[in-house]
């Protein structure tokens, strides 16, 4: 666990040696239990900073924010962190104008699991690390609880819980906590066309197009969104099975090859579409046919601007 | 127009003017309700309805609907001198208070009229200022913002201009529409000629969609430019916090 | 009108009474989320729910609306949908969702009355559920309203175990239950078991804030950096406005294939970075900040200006919701220590 004191110590460095004009990190002060995210301007602000597995935001979306010059820091996860080198491949930010804080992560808390294992929970708990448990103490009680059954699911499989690159790293570097195998996407693979329509019907159904998906995912940064467009206009503003479904297919493959599978989009849908089995099949699909995870390299060139010439083109004929 | 009798309404304000199958715009009627038959509104090309507008020939049908809006308060003007401040197609609003005054002539004191935009080319109604310039009690004093080759007039923002002629404030009435910046310069420069908040009136505009203060969008603070305005008095606006 | 009992497995003979005369709304569970949904038969519906994640305006106020439907051939035909046939009942409504209701009347009844809203609004019958177990975000009695508000009801359940005490507020109330034996009267032990749950459930709600003199306080601090604290995070996206059952901002969209089309109103949202945007470019609300402390303004200072309302019921979904957390409570709360 990475300690409130250690964290800070490091962010005042970096304001004492770089000229960062902010940095972004988490907030003690509580959103409910998850961590806010928070601008830290000046060396003032850096008490409030602070990291806990209620830290799960990936801050790496704010880096649209970026005005283009000057030199900002940032805390990073090892999944937000490869949000951050895809950034960098794709030329959004350099490499040079970042900070990067690097915390070893040992999973983050999916709050809808939390709050159902405990109903009662209010906004005063506080969450300890205790090799692979995690220990609540809530309104003077512990509670102790395998990590296993309360943090989100990409945890689970986690390839990367120590940030691939950084510039201050908190925290003992840490092995994968499992594979990539998309077991759930293989699953969904097996079902027929009409299974798989009426399953994606349903949850299409639901969407109210807030956009909070497109506007929480770190590579969607178009300064004009397609579905803003009218002229010309990709897709109507009514909210139909239809649009909603054109919507989510488009987001999903102008994200391809781009998305790192860091599940913001999924864990901020309020109406619980699982989007990430969306993005989860076009991984899979990116890695079978390209052998390209996207996010792990800053030389790697982002996969749909080069080619090789081996590169499979039955779809050409 | 048919049935001219029915739409009745007052110089300052707007209808919604609309072509089934693009959409609506809120427009300024830019003709004095003395004139009675037809409706004015001037419509400068910048998105899908307008554009589609400008591509519509004689005998085409639009839709519209309205008067909505508050009007500029110009029978409360008599006896007073006005002074119009206007920038590109921010003379639209201005228009009709212009043209009522004209049919009401002697209601009302001298009229200092200040309009410029980018360049020549932009100017509106470019016809008409040459008429009105022939009168002794109207002033006209044209701008471009540019050096331009030809241009007689004045060159430079129409902020400049009005503070290069500084008209008296005494007994005056101003009222200025144009882009939202030139509205506040010329506001600044008013109040330094002495006019109070009270003297000078505006309009604002804001992007609009329902035209009737229900669809939320075009509030400047607690009031609905569709609604509550357009007009303005600067005193008014003093009053409210909100972006505009 | 006589208060009642239904005891909780009639619920479904209820349910199918209605459903012979008139068009249902109710919440279900779907997923893992629970929603109003059309109800075509009782195992559909459940009255064992938290909240549901779109407010009753979506019924009323539906998030995409006809308003014409044209056709260009020699001439142009216009036609606009035909008025609903039955009325509608809706299951399920919480206190806060009723007075949001009444808030929504104000706006679009009244001068130039919506008649999309009115011939839904004006007929619709509204069962509520008082809140026996408030959530955590939930703060419906720090701004004027109680889990237990019978206002803007026709009747108003509540969870007594294992009946439901009926009130019936209306004539309107009076009539659903005309033809259904299954109630029966309430027993004065009955109304003081159900005082006692209204009691326990005003003591569930745990977060306050205060609004008194808030319209001031927010006049005051309109021009301080405070706003850019609290908008810094915001995304931008439309969760907090379509969640909640106060915003009412609509688009109106001209929907068109080959030759004919609709008029459309749609649900819009001030936190959209294009809600303002001026064909000339020009956007009066250019930052997140000024479009995050403008909705705080319009539910706290512009709609208490203009309406004598405050333009927030406390059902706390923002809250809830928010992606990065921005809450409602703490921004008002906050706002009082704020100085210039």
């Amino acid at each position: 666990m990475v300690e409130g004191a250690e964290l800070q110590q490091e962010i005042e460095k970096i304001f004492d040696t770089s000229d960062v004009q902010y940095i972004i990190g988490y907030s003690t002060d509580t959103g409910g239990f998850i961590r806010i995210p928070f601008f830290a301007k000046q060396k003032q602000d850096v008490a409030h900073l602070i990291f806990s597995p209620f830290c799960v935001n990936n801050l790496a979306m704010y880096l649209k924010q970026y005005e283009g010059s000057g030199k900002i820091g940032i805390v990073v996860k090892g999944c937000d962190c490869r949000s951050v080198i895809q950034l960098i491949t794709e030329k959004r930010i350099a490499r040079e104008n970042l900070v990067i804080i690097g915390i070893s992560c040992g999973g983050v808390i999916d709050q809808k699991k939390l709050q159902k294992k405990y109903p009662t929970i209010d906004r005063s708990i506080e969450v300890m690390e205790k090799d692979d448990d995690f220990i609540f103490i809530m309104k003077g009680e512990h509670h102790q609880i395998p990590k296993k059954e309360l943090v989100l699911e990409k945890c689970l499989h986690c390839e990367n819980p120590t940030p691939l690159i950084y510039d201050v790293l908190l925290g003992e570097k840490k092995q994968s906590y499992g594979s990539e195998r998309y077991s759930d996407v293989r699953q969904f693979e097996e079902k027929s066309l009409s299974e798989k329509w009426k399953f994606w019907e349903t949850q299409f159904n639901r969407c109210i197009r807030c956009y909070a998906c497109r506007n929480i995912c770190p590579v969607c940064y178009c300064t004009e969104c397609s579905a803003e467009q009218l002229n010309p206009q990709w897709l109507r503003r009514s909210v139909t099975l239809s649009e909603n479904t054109v919507w989510h297919l488009t987001r999903a493959f102008h994200v391809a090859g781009r998305c790192t599978g860091c599940g913001e989009c999924e864990r901020v849908c309020p109406m619980n579409i699982p989007l990430m089995l969306l993005n989860r099949k076009i991984l899979k699909e990116v890695k079978d046919l390209f052998e390209y995870t996207p996010g792990i390299s800053v030389d790697e060139t982002p996969l749909l601007t080069a080619y090789k010439p081996d590169d499979p083109e039955d779809c050409i004929s | 127009m048919k049935n001219e009798e029915r739409f009745v309404f007052k110089p300052g304000q707007c209808v919604m003017v609309g072509l089934l199958g693009v959409g609506e715009c809120m427009f300024a009627i830019a003709s004095s309700p003395t004139k009675k038959k037809y409706l004015e509104i001037s419509v400068m090309k910048q998105g899908k309805v307008t554009t589609a507008l400008h591509n519509c020939k004689p005998g085409d049908h639009v839709g519209i609907r309205g008067p909505y809006g508050n009007n500029f308060p110009v029978d409360a003007w008599g006896g007073k001198n006005l002074v119009l401040i206007g920038g590109g197609i921010g003379q639209a609003p201005l228009r009709p208070v212009l043209q009522y005054v004209l049919d009401n002539r002697k209601k009302y004191g001298t009229i200092h009229i200040f309009y410029g935009a980018r360049t020549s080319q932009d100017l509106c109604y470019k016809n008409e200022f040459a008429q009105l310039e022939k009168h002794d009690d109207i002033n006209v004093f044209l701008s471009v913002d540019k050096e331009e080759f030809g241009w007689k007039g004045f060159t430079g923002f129409v902020p400049g201009n009005l503070m290069r002629i500084h008209p008296s404030a005494k007994d005056s009435i101003a009222i200025t529409c144009g882009p939202p910046v030139m509205i506040k310069r010329v506001i600044d420069v008013l109040i330094n000629l002495g006019f109070s908040e009270k003297q000078i009136f505006t309009t604002l505009e804001m992007r609009m969609k329902c035209g009737i203060g229900k669809c939320g969008r075009c509030n400047v603070g607690p009031l609905y430019v569709c609604k509550d305005g357009p007009v303005f008095s600067v005193e008014q606006l003093q009053r409210i916090k909100g972006e505009r | 009108m006589k208060n009642s009992i239904i005891k909780k497995h009639q619920i479904p003979d209820f349910i199918q009474h209605l459903l012979q005369g008139y068009t249902l709304w109710g919440p279900v569970h779907e997923d893992t989320i629970s929603i109003y949904r059309q109800i075509n038969s009782p195992e559909q519906m459940t009255l064992e729910f938290q909240k549901c994640k779109i407010p009753p305006k979506e019924i009323v106020f539906p998030q995409t609306e006809t308003l014409m439907r044209f056709r260009k051939e020699k001439n142009v035909t216009v036609e606009t949908p035909p008025l609903p046939k039955k009325t509608t009942v809706i299951f399920g409504i919480r206190p806060c969702d009723a007075k949001s209701l009444q808030l929504f009347d104000t706006v679009f009844l009244g001068d130039c009355e919506d008649p999309y809203y009115a011939s839904k609004r004006k007929t619709m019958i509204s069962v509520g559920l008082t809140c026996s177990t408030p959530s955590e975000n939930c703060f419906c009695s720090s701004v004027g309203g109680n889990p237990d508000d019978s206002r803007g009801f026709d009747i108003l359940l509540t969870d007594l175990t294992d009946t439901y005490y009926v009130e019936i507020l209306t004539e309107k109330g009076e009539e659903l239950l005309k033809g259904f034996k299954g109630c029966t009267p309430a027993t004065n032990q009955d109304s003081q078991k159900k005082n006692e749950v209204c009691q326990r459930a005003k003591k569930g709600i745990t977060r306050q804030v205060s609004v008194k003199n808030i319209e001031t306080i927010l006049d005051d601090i309109f021009d301080s950096s405070y706003w850019e604290t609290i908008a810094q995070r915001c995304i931008g996206c439309g969760i907090c406005t379509f969640l909640c059952p106060t915003c009412h901002c609509f688009d109106i969209q001209d929907e068109t294939a080959q030759n004919k089309g609709a008029r459309v109103r749609i649900w819009d949202s001030c936190m959209y970075q294009e809600y303002s945007c001026q064909a000339s470019g020009y956007n009066p609300r250019a930052t997140q900040m000024n479009r995050v402390r403008n909705r705080v303004y319009h539910k706290f200072n512009y709609l208490p200006k203009t309406n004598q309302v405050l333009g927030c019921v406390g059902c706390g979904r923002c809250i809830d919701e928010c992606p990065v957390h921005i809450d409602i409570i703490e921004i008002i709360g906050h706002a009082q220590e704020v100085k210039q």
